[in-house]
């Protein structure tokens, strides 16, 4: 049995497109597979971070400042959660009921009250004491 | 035996999504991405199906903004399309297909011209889809149409947004968010039974649902997006439920890659992008299936101009929250330009010594732009479009050879011409089109093109659409 060149030729690029293809696959699933492990996750704070990751971030920003990806776009202005203004008031209910109504152009979630809650308590955590202790430290210089 | 497996492994997660389809509530009759985002159609779409940048950055996300608090979408997120049309040339009969089984393919009346349906939006998490089933009534074929399934992330790089993600699609640009590549460029619609000039490149819809590829992208700062997406054939093998319905004429040989790169600036609500994009195949010469190929080697630039448009304080309020949903913030007036050049070299490789070709190697130039204007007005969104079109290359007598209609006089491939469009959408999701095609030169002659006395003007065609999304 004789293979020409062409056939090997052939032969190698389907072996190559195969393992290209199914690395690419694996990739895919197990790019998702961390973000399954974090959706169990039992803590509030990882709950938080987890919807905040999936319902806030694309907009709001990684880092709560009003400058996610799809910020620029939106062509308008995200709150910026870093900003201390945001913090005074009745933030608590502010949050939870622009999240269930929804205001301007962020629309309304269809999140529970544990939900929400979870998202409140991941962003005081990380966004409002950033704040805090940004101030704190100007106010020791 | 290597070669069956995938191919059967991959078909699992395909029967899944369509297993899916199949509890369609009527209940939940809105397109899927507005449906799951809970923003209006027009915060993606200027008019549908062309792209805001916000709609582009929801595509890159991969489809799966959602407003729901679940990993994955209940209902699927489905969606539905009917396109009914008129077409009005020289040389077309008066039924209306896909009812007349004898002249389906000249019939005026297209009635409907596509039926689709979409799975638009989240899979699961991270994972997303737009994937279209078309019931096409003048070829009367139910088909996999475009299908762009994406996994998608986001972080920050050098102290800026990053998205980045995976695309597994079947159609070269189906996956690009720019409307300056073929498969989302101007025009969105056009009629199933007008004739048409007979050269394209191959990037140009050549191998649209008979290739799957996978590719890998990024977009940096909401500036530079960069993918890389290697396309194999759709006849046989782990691609082959890609292209579903649809029969594969252009074979292609090995792995074919495809590249993009892409500029976006913003400054203020105009937003200006140029890029690159282009790809590589080795094709069969039509009928065979093993041996030497022809070798199409494509590069194109393209560039967009999208004003949205400014509102203005006082109107903000009144535009947030008509009918009780929000609007997007672009202004009332809107206008987008896009531009791409498409440069081909054809090494017939295969076809020349075959006797297929006059030459061993050919060119072909491919030109389009298009303006388009849309007015939001309160009794619905009015639209227009002027357009440009262009094709030039090298004479091959024989591969553009005279024939009724469809054949070349000259052996030239050159056509040029100017498409007119009139868009109005008294609903969101109802688009109502008047386009009409006017050919300069067509086949490589104004007269007398095709050797048997027709002319670039009888190509000449009027298009009456009516397009429902729900």
């Amino acid at each position: 049995m004789k293979c020409n060149t062409w056939e090997i030729r052939k032969g190698k690029e389907e072996y190559l497109m195969k393992r290209v293809f199914w690395c690419a696959v694996v990739v895919m699933f197990l790019g998702a597979a961390p973000l399954l492990s974090e959706s169990v996750e039992g803590d509030e704070y990882g709950k938080g971070e987890t919807l905040y990751k999936n319902k806030c971030q694309f907009c709001h920003g990684m880092r709560g400042d009003g400058k996610g990806p799809a910020a620029e776009p939106l062509l308008g202005h995200p709150v910026d959660f870093t900003n201390s203004k945001f913090w005074q008031d009745d933030v608590q209910k502010k949050i939870e009921d622009t999240i269930k109504k929804g205001k301007e152009m962020m629309p309304a979630f269809d999140l529970t009250p544990d939900d929400i809650k979870a998202i409140i308590g991941y962003m005081s955590h990380t966004y409002k004491k950033a704040v805090q202790s940004s101030n704190q430290g100007r106010d020791e210089k | 035996m290597i070669g069956k497996k995938p191919g059967k492994v991959l078909l699992i997660p395909i029967v899944v999504v369509l297993l899916q389809l199949l509890p369609l509530n009527t209940a939940q009759a809105v397109p899927s991405f507005a449906r799951q985002t809970g923003m209006p159609c027009n915060q993606c779409h200027t008019i549908f199906p062309e792209l805001t940048p916000f709609g582009r950055i929801f595509k890159l996300g991969g489809y799966v903004l959602s407003k729901s608090g679940k990993q994955y979408e209940f209902p699927p997120p489905l969606a539905g399309m009917v396109q009914a049309s008129y077409t009005g040339s020289k040389g077309l009969t008066s039924g209306v297909a896909p009812f007349d089984s004898t002249n389906r393919a000249t019939d005026r009346m297209n009635l409907p011209q596509q039926l689709s349906l979409f799975y638009g939006g989240r899979i699961y998490d991270k994972i997303g889809a737009f994937v279209q089933g078309t019931y096409d009534g003048v070829s009367n074929k139910i088909f996999l149409d475009i299908a762009d399934i994406r996994y998608s992330n986001n972080t920050i790089v050098w102290d800026k947004n990053l998205i980045y993600g995976l695309t597994l699609n079947n159609s070269p640009t189906a996956q690009d968010v720019w409307n300056t590549t073929p498969v989302w460029g101007f025009p969105f619609a056009s009629s199933g039974v007008a004739s048409t000039p007979a050269a394209g490149t191959i990037i140009d819809g050549a191998l649209g649902q008979q290739v799957g590829g996978i590719g890998a992208y990024v977009f940096w700062n909401n500036l530079i997006y960069l993918e890389g997406t290697v396309y194999r054939t759709a006849r046989d093998g782990i691609t082959k439920p890609l292209g579903a319905g649809t029969t594969t004429e252009q074979v292609v040989d090995g792995a074919a890659p495809y590249w993009r790169l892409a500029l976006e600036q913003r400054w203020k609500n105009h937003f200006f992008t140029i890029g690159t994009y282009g790809m590589q195949a080795n094709i069969f010469p039509s009928g065979n299936r093993s041996g030497p190929t022809d070798r199409f080697t494509d590069i194109a630039f393209d560039a967009q101009y999208q004003y949205m448009g400014t509102m203005e304080p006082e109107h903000m309020q009144e535009h947030m929250h008509m009918d009780g949903e929000p609007m997007s913030k672009g202004g009332k007036h809107i206008i987008t330009a896009h531009a791409t050049w498409i440069h081909e070299d054809q090494d017939w490789k295969a076809s020349f010594p075959l006797g297929n070709t006059a030459n061993s190697s050919d060119f072909l130039n491919t030109f389009r732009m298009n303006l388009n204007y849309y007015y939001r007005s309160h009794l619905g969104d009015i639209g227009g479009s002027i357009a440009y079109f262009s094709t030039t290359g090298k004479t091959d007598n024989l591969l553009y050879s005279p024939d009724s209609v469809g054949g070349s006089r000259t052996g030239s491939p050159n056509s040029n011409g100017f498409i007119l469009e009139a868009d109005y959408l008294p609903w969101e999701k109802t688009k109502i089109s008047l386009q009409y095609t006017l050919y300069n030169k067509f086949n490589g002659a104004h007269s007398n093109y095709d050797g048997f006395g027709r002319n670039a003007s009888d190509n000449n065609t009027l298009y009456a659409l009516v397009w429902l999304m729900f």
